[in-house]
């Protein structure tokens, strides 16, 4: 080992580590996006015996056509349709309250506060069951709106905002009010255009557990009319059996989609979920 | 910094309110007495259905039935391993990623990947690479001369498998806030620690650990929590198999309710779970009941 080596030890060691971190990382992805241009026979001949080959993209585009076929362009559009109604009503209703909450103090403004902790310190996963019963009693069974409502008001958005709106200062609310606007024209025309990059980072998060959401979507709304890309991705295996490339081809659009606004916002991202911007 | 102004002064933030506090109370409140309520009933089948009062039957059943102490003994496996080794590889991947270079950006958004990546999907792909005929993982191996493994399809591995995919697909979520964390340490104190000599291990053990003491209890319990509901690899691979090895308390829950359309014994377990959940938020608000969240 020759100086130059030993000097930059620890350099070399970080690269290594962050490279073979990568590999496990993207590896499986990239996998499943290259194998989503082949066939099914195709995918097998690289596989047994492996080759590197398998990470090479391949140029069949059938199993895209197929899938596409067999309807998950619905449970995209579907999807796509229940997360905009889920991001524009969740994004209204829980500005409101993150507003009234830093802006107003009642009596009982401490409950409500303890009442938005403990709802997004429950997963939501947990209530999916007794929430069936509910949406059943509510006859909302199979529709948009089960995948819909439960999920708008959200503690942790609600906090989001909230934490905002604490940082807007008095003055400017009081000169608003000198103007006569009313609190809803404070809210609507002074705070809210404020709050862009809360507006971004939340609607993000708001996106992403509707689009994450499986078991919910999975027992609320069964019927293949209400399918989102979650179920109609787990659901391809069960009804037609696996076939290997239409899972590769379904799981690289329902994984390549939200990853594209994800990286585009990724600094809002961050900072709404950690409350922090990485330098 | 109330701003009072007459007789709209509780009007108003009421209507603000309203369609939030409805919307947490109705659909995540009421759940959790609902779940409580209606595990003290068992459906009647036949002669005409409806249910019936039964009290605290279905705790009984459950705390007799091997299945269900099966499901406990996994879940409770599974939660020793899965919430540390998650924690400790994002603690490792926050220290690695925290450190300054010039590709640092694209660098921590190639780790991000799989926070893009829903785990349905992750579970579907993972399924197919641990297949073990034709997955890849076997494929990998065969070149190093390492027989196929089962993966999946063997009761011994199957859990481990699983914890796996959710690791693969969880540490870098937890890694954000933990690096999050870490800059907030003001470098200064490093600094301090490098001119009287610590090495290495010194600054992390003595200066990193300690600020970052909050932040990792914060993760450790929202990480336990979310394990703690576990279920898509379940549903998708293996339906809580082979013999039992992968059924866990949420897809006991989900098998109970869904497959077996015994509503009164799934909302025992999750009413179980649910308070295992508010158990873990109790060691949260203890630990960090200094905490400051407000800046009111």
């Amino acid at each position: 080992m020759n100086i130059h080596v030993r000097r930059n030890w620890p350099i070399i060691a970080w690269y290594a580590t962050v490279v073979a971190g990568i590999i496990i990382t993207i590896l499986p992805f990239a996998w499943a996006a290259a194998n989503s241009l082949r066939s099914t026979e195709d995918i097998f001949r690289e596989m047994s015996p492996f080759s590197l080959r398998s990470f090479m993209p391949g140029n069949d585009f059938s199993a895209y056509v197929e899938i596409f076929q067999l309807g998950f362009g619905r449970a995209i559009l579907n999807t796509l349709f229940v997360c905009f109604v889920s991001v524009l009503g969740g994004l209204l209703v829980n500005s409101m309250a993150g507003f009234a909450l830093a802006r107003f103090s009642f009596k009982g403004d401490g409950l409500i506060l303890a009442l938005v902790f403990v709802t997004f310190a429950v997963p939501q996963d947990a209530l999916a069951m007794p929430l069936f019963i509910l949406i059943r009693q509510l006859g909302w069974f199979d529709s948009f709106t089960a995948l819909i409502v439960p999920g708008i008001a959200n503690g942790l958005i609600i906090f989001l905002f909230r934490q905002f709106f604490l940082g807007i200062p008095k003055e400017l609310i009081e000169a608003a009010q000198v103007d006569g606007l009313s609190w809803w024209g404070i809210y609507w025309e002074i705070c809210l255009p404020m709050a862009k990059s809360v507006m971004i980072g939340a609607g993000l998060l708001l996106f992403v557990f509707q689009w994450e959401s499986f078991l919910w979507p999975l027992i609320a709304a069964p019927s293949s009319e209400f399918h989102l890309v979650q179920v109609a991705l787990a659901r391809l295996s069960t009804e037609h059996g696996v076939v290997w490339n239409w899972q590769f081809a379904a799981s690289t659009i329902a994984g390549g989609l939200p990853l594209l606004f994800i990286f585009a916002f990724q600094r809002q991202f961050v900072s709404a979920l950690t409350g922090v911007e990485l330098k | 910094m109330s701003l009072r102004t007459g007789q709209e002064k509780w009007i108003v933030p009421v209507l603000f309110l309203l369609p939030a506090m409805l919307g947490l109370c109705v659909f995540r409140l009421y759940p959790i007495f609902l779940s409580v309520w209606e595990s003290l009933f068992i459906e009647r089948f036949g002669s005409g259905g409806g249910r019936i009062f039964v009290g605290l039957e279905n705790y009984g059943l459950l705390l007799n039935d091997v299945v269900f102490w099966r499901s406990v003994r996994a879940t409770a496996i599974m939660t020793v391993v899965i919430n540390p080794v998650q924690i400790a590889l994002a603690l490792g991947l926050a220290l690695l990623l925290q450190r300054q270079s010039r590709h640092i950006r694209l660098i921590r958004t190639l780790f991000l990947l799989p926070v893009g990546v829903a785990l349905p999907i992750a579970t579907v792909i993972w399924g197919l690479m641990l297949n073990p005929n034709t997955g890849l993982i076997n494929g990998i191996l065969a070149v190093f001369h390492i027989p196929p493994q089962p993966f999946l399809t063997s009761e011994d591995q199957a859990l481990w498998a699983i914890v796996g995919i959710a690791t693969w697909k969880g540490v870098a979520f937890w890694m954000l806030f933990l690096l999050a964390g870490l800059q907030d340490i003001p470098t200064s104190l490093y600094e301090a620690m490098r001119v009287d000599g610590a090495n290495w291990w010194q600054r992390f053990r003595f200066l990193t650990l300690p600020m970052l003491r909050r932040t990792i209890l914060f993760v450790l319990v929202a990480d336990t929590a979310a394990n703690f509901v576990l279920v898509a690899p379940m549903i998708i691979l293996t339906q809580g198999g082979p013999r039992q090895s992968t059924n866990v308390l949420m897809y006991e829950a989900y098998r109970s309710g869904f497959q077996f359309q015994d509503f009164g014994r799934a909302m025992a377990v999750v009413a179980i779970l649910t308070t295992i959940s508010l158990l873990a938020i109790a060691a949260q608000v203890l630990l960090l009941g200094n905490r400051k969240w407000d800046s009111k």
